[in-house]
């Protein structure tokens, strides 16, 4: 397969030449076997598209239509054939793969979700399961599959909590959020579809409950992330509370890889952080996404296993690593994104002057700005110039902007600000509103998260 | 009148030519007369006619035919001559001697016709000399047979017979009576040479003998149907492609005197092929015998398997006999029918599966990792258990009733989104975009309270007013229902107020649309009765541009004194 003419490398496609990119983007027909899986990575300069002749083909759970084309970029995905399957594609892969039914996971993956399924059909609290694992241990995947199954036999999935501010899930990166999957996940787009718009969206938007971290790593701040933790705790409880169906189907929570709850080492995993996850989100199944059982094991050791299940999933062997710099391109898509919207749904951002006194910016501590002592859940405030903010992602706090720290910290967020330009001298800042209007007089909280446009 | 018309009529009437009727034929030869042009069609009807009918009415066509031809002439004497020998020697080895001699008959009778004084033969003189020489053959014997009995004509049958009963008692050597039988026509013989009878007695001992000889006869035909009817089944068996319809045993005329039981063996031989079934019977079941020797020695050596019960062959043999083209039909393609199955089978897979009753469900790491039939049913209720699936997203439904409901909202929802999404043309030519922006988040108090029903349902109409988060909630501790207070309800009395502001459409205005700079939403005047001039709804006018009113009103009173002012001056930015 590495002779077809689209896999010679993605930077030939933008070569001026004419023909080799007409000779690249036509379409190759690919036939699967039912059982098989499809492995592509599509570079983050490139687009691919597909559609799915005859046959049944999921993307991570969710059904493609038959006939309708689908539009990638900058992803990496299997295309699961449940049964024989013919598709064409077009554009430029990075590299592909077909997977035999013996070599994937699937098997594995439709056993958790029947036994969890049974759990949902037994009574009215559903499971709330919780994947831990290793960096690129198909955590993400699983939550996004397993959504899926649940979503096609309730047609309520169960609400997803991301608890890694690296991923973007229905929302830009720094965040963590609780998305209660009420319809199909939208496999184009790479942070699973939109959060609401004020107009019409090809597939159902979510509405997510969304906390900014708004820190890289975990462990630049970790009782900033704990606080934000217990935020989106304490919602999700009230909301389940009085939402018997969503109480039903449960919760699956999505955390970051292991060593990023920990000091950033490997190998030498600080589970106190799980330990309070699986405390405040009430977990009472653990999946443990790795290829042997080390780890189930210690988590046995570290977790109350009276409260809970701990059954690990074999990883499936064509989970592909993100590298950094994909991680850089998903993150500032999910923030084009969040103002632009993605080809099937464009949005109109709108951009305002403002006085740079007009504003209040407030950044969490954090362990890189020198201070000895252990960061603690603080606000400090950030002094409005070009070397702080200029095309820097805010956050915009429910809290007014004249509200004390302490209750910035408490407070929910609206959304997100991009500073497009600080002008020092004359102390004006131009700011990206996902929504037409004034920038809403309440306090930003700045995150480490920069754009470009 | 067209040939076809004439052809259809003509054969329908010698379908009604089921005895010797005279009108019947005057008719038909009439219509021939009359029908010149039809030739053709009608000689193909007649001749279809006596290929087709029952034995013993051939003979009346065959007088439609004389009578055409006679009457008629050219050019239906030409069309005839064509197939006529090969006609005349079927029938004639078809039909009983009585028929046969009216054939003859017939033949005479051509073959006296002259036609005018030109002296021509009525067919063509190659047609006639094939009859003619069939029937030297044929007749032959038949002459013989007419002929008075004589001692050594009835020795000789004598000794037919007793071969005949000779082979039976062979086969059956327990039976008395063929002994019996064996020893009386010894004696007949010995009589028969030692006296001279008088014709008459002759004649009463050739009748007795037939009589017997026909008895004989059928006894033998019985036992070589039988044999035959094996033999048929090892053919079919080892080859049953080749089992075709003229190797059935030819239909045994009733009458067992037709048998030309004293006619040389090589006319029997060659001109009736009942009589080669029957004359000598021994040598067609040494045959089958052979047959089956030969079947069962390669059956032994497992050169043939017998063909199972159940067999592509056999389907094959079946199916070919009822080939029939206009029947048919072109299937559809083999991935609709796979589809159509897969659902058929997923239905009856998971139909009545009970979740909750299904086995090693429970949660834990034996589950997960073995394989489980149970969950292999179960997965049936994901795919096709739920046959309908969306074109446009892959969504499935089910088939209950309230599934189609859903599926129908579902399908009517893509459309709306699909008109909305597309952007609709307003009346003067105008089209609204789906221009839309990001909502802002709902603080965790509304989310807590939202039910996401609200943007998942299909029913809902585009006028309920949806879940927005609140910008001016002014502390976080505020409850939810607090926050829509009094200020609320002033504002909602503004809008309504603000929607009945209205701006008469300016002259110089190009276009009976403008555009608002805030929503960017095109508006189109409408005719106001009252005043009877254009205007524009919702507008208000605002130093020479035009805004929505709730738009202008909503940008201005969200944001302080101040802030009014810049935001105008972005407005106007904007719109300029």
């Amino acid at each position: 397969m590495a002779s077809l003419p689209g896999l010679n490398g993605s930077l030939d496609q933008y070569d001026n030449d004419a023909l080799e990119s007409v000779e690249l983007s036509g379409p190759h027909s690919v036939q699967l076997a039912g059982g098989s899986e499809w492995r592509v990575k599509v570079s983050n300069d490139s687009q691919m598209s597909l559609t799915v002749q005859e046959g049944i083909a999921e993307i991570f759970g969710t059904e493609l239509a038959v006939a309708v084309s689908y539009r990638f970029q900058n992803t990496s995905f299997a295309l699961h054939a449940v049964e024989d399957v013919v598709l064409e594609w077009t554009g430029t892969l990075v590299q592909q793969q077909i997977i035999g039914e013996k070599d994937t996971n699937a098997l594995h993956v439709y056993n958790l979700h029947f036994a969890l399924e049974k759990q949902r059909a037994a009574g009215s609290q559903g499971p709330r399961v919780l994947l831990v694992g290793k960096r690129a241990s198909g955590k993400t995947s699983l939550a996004k599959t397993l959504s899926s199954y649940a979503l096609k036999t309730r047609d309520q999935g169960p609400v997803v909590v991301n608890l890694d501010p690296q991923q973007c899930i229905y929302t830009p990166p720094g965040c963590l959020s609780a998305t209660p999957i009420s319809d199909l996940i939208d496999v184009q787009n790479n942070g699973w579809g939109h959060s609401t718009t004020s107009g019409a969206t090809a597939l159902h938007a979510k509405q997510p409950l969304v906390k900014s971290f708004g820190l890289e790593r975990i462990s630049r701040n970790r009782e900033w992330y704990r606080v934000q933790l217990q935020q989106l705790a304490t919602s999700l409880d009230a909301r389940l509370a009085h939402d018997s169906a969503l109480r039903r189907v449960g919760i699956v929570v999505d955390t970051p890889a292991l060593r990023e709850l920990g000091d950033g080492e490997d190998d030498n995993y600080d589970f106190s952080l799980i330990h309070e996850i699986v405390t405040l989100f009430h977990i009472n199944a653990v999946v443990v996404c790795a290829p042997d059982d080390s780890l189930a094991v210690q988590l046995h050791r570290e977790l109350p296993v009276e409260t809970l299940t701990i059954v690990r999933l074999p990883t499936s062997s064509g989970v592909i690593l993100n590298e950094d710099v994909q991680i850089r391109a998903l993150q500032s898509g999910a923030i084009r994104d969040y103002f632009y919207g993605d080809p099937s749904t464009v949005l109109s951002p709108y951009a305002v002057g403002v006085e740079c006194d007009a504003v209040t910016v407030w950044e969490p501590e954090n362990v890189m700005s020198g201070s000895s002592e252990a960061p603690q859940a603080r606000l400090k405030p950030v002094e409005v110039n070009a070397s702080n903010l200029q095309h820097a992602l805010v956050a915009i706090s429910y809290a007014p902007r004249s509200a004390p720290p302490e209750d910035v910290v408490k407070s929910g967020i609206l959304g997100f600000a991009l500073i497009l330009e600080v002008h020092d001298t004359r102390r004006r800042l131009r700011v990206l509103l996902p929504v037409p209007g004034l920038l809403p007089d309440n306090a930003l909280i700045l995150t480490e998260s920069r754009y470009l446009e | 009148m067209d040939c076809k018309k004439v052809a259809q009529d003509f054969a329908s009437i010698l379908e009604e030519l089921t005895c010797n009727s005279r009108p019947i034929i005057t008719t038909l030869t009439k219509t021939a007369e009359e029908n010149i042009a039809c030739a053709q069609q009608l000689v193909d009807a007649i001749e279809r006619r006596i290929e087709r009918c029952v034995p013993n009415q051939k003979l009346y066509a065959f007088y439609v035919l004389d009578s055409i031809c006679k009457n008629a002439g050219s050019p239906y004497t030409i069309y005839f001559s064509r197939n006529l020998a090969k006609l005349y020697k079927r029938t004639y080895l078809l039909v009983d001697n009585q028929t046969r001699s009216s054939l003859i008959r017939l033949f005479q009778t051509w073959l006296n016709h002259n036609q005018g004084s030109m002296g021509h033969r009525l067919f063509g003189q190659e047609a006639l000399d094939a009859i003619e020489q069939f029937l030297v053959k044929a007749s032959s014997f038949q002459l013989k047979k007419v002929s008075p009995p004589t001692v050594p004509g009835l020795l000789r049958e004598i000794d037919k017979l007793t071969s005949l009963t000779k082979e039976r008692a062979s086969q059956n050597p327990q039976d008395p009576r063929l002994n019996t039988k064996i020893l009386v026509l010894k004696q007949l013989k010995q009589e028969l040479q030692r006296e001279s009878l008088a014709p008459q007695a002759l004649q009463e001992v050739q009748s007795q003998l037939r009589k017997i000889f026909s008895q004989e006869q059928q006894i033998l035909r019985k036992q070589q149907q039988q044999q035959q009817n094996l033999q048929k089944t090892v053919y079919q068996s080892s080859n049953p492609m080749s089992a075709s319809p003229s190797q059935e045993p030819t239909p045994t005329p009733a009458d067992p005197g037709v048998i030309p039981l004293f006619g040389s063996t090589s006319a029997s031989s060659s001109f009736f092929p009942n009589a080669s079934n029957i004359v000598p019977p021994s040598d067609s079941s040494r045959q089958a015998d052979r047959v089956q020797k030969l079947y069962g020695s390669l059956a032994k050596e497992g050169l043939i398997k017998p063909i199972p019960q159940q067999s592509i062959v056999r389907l094959e043999s079946v199916l070919s006999k009822n080939i029939d083209e206009s029947l048919k039909v072109t299937l559809p393609p083999l991935h609709l029918m796979r589809d159509i199955l897969g659902d058929v089978k997923s239905h009856f897979a998971a139909y009545g599966l009970d979740i909750l009753k299904a086995p090693n469900l429970q949660l834990c790491q034996k589950t997960i990792i073995d394989e489980n039939p149970a969950v292999y049913q179960l997965k049936n209720l994901l795919y096709r258990y739920k046959p309908n699936k969306c074109s446009t997203c892959g969504k499935r439904f089910g088939t209950s009733d309230d599934e189609k409901k859903r599926e129908r909202d579902h399908l009517d929802w893509h459309f709306r989104i699909n008109k909305r999404i597309k952007g609709t043309s307003g009346s003067n030519g105008t089209s609204v975009k789906n221009i839309q922006s990001r909502n802002w988040y709902l603080g965790d108090d509304q989310w807590q309270q939202f039910n996401d029903e609200e943007i998942v349902s299909t029913t809902r109409s585009d006028n309920e007013p949806l879940t927005l988060a609140k910008l001016d909630a002014a502390s976080v501790d505020d409850t939810f229902n607090h926050a829509a207070s009094g200020q609320g309800l002033a504002a909602v009395a503004d809008v309504s107020n603000l929607a009945k502001k209205r701006v008469v459409v300016p002259e110089t205005s190009i276009d009976m649309s403008f555009q608002c700079p805030i929503c960017r939403d095109d508006q189109s005047a409408v005719y106001d009765d009252d005043t009877g001039e254009w205007v524009w709804l919702n507008c208000i006018e605002s130093q020479g541009k035009y805004f929505h009113a709730t738009c202008f009103h909503e940008a201005a009173s969200s944001a302080p004194q101040q802030a009014l002012h810049q935001g105008l001056e972005r407005l106007k930015g904007l719109a300029g």
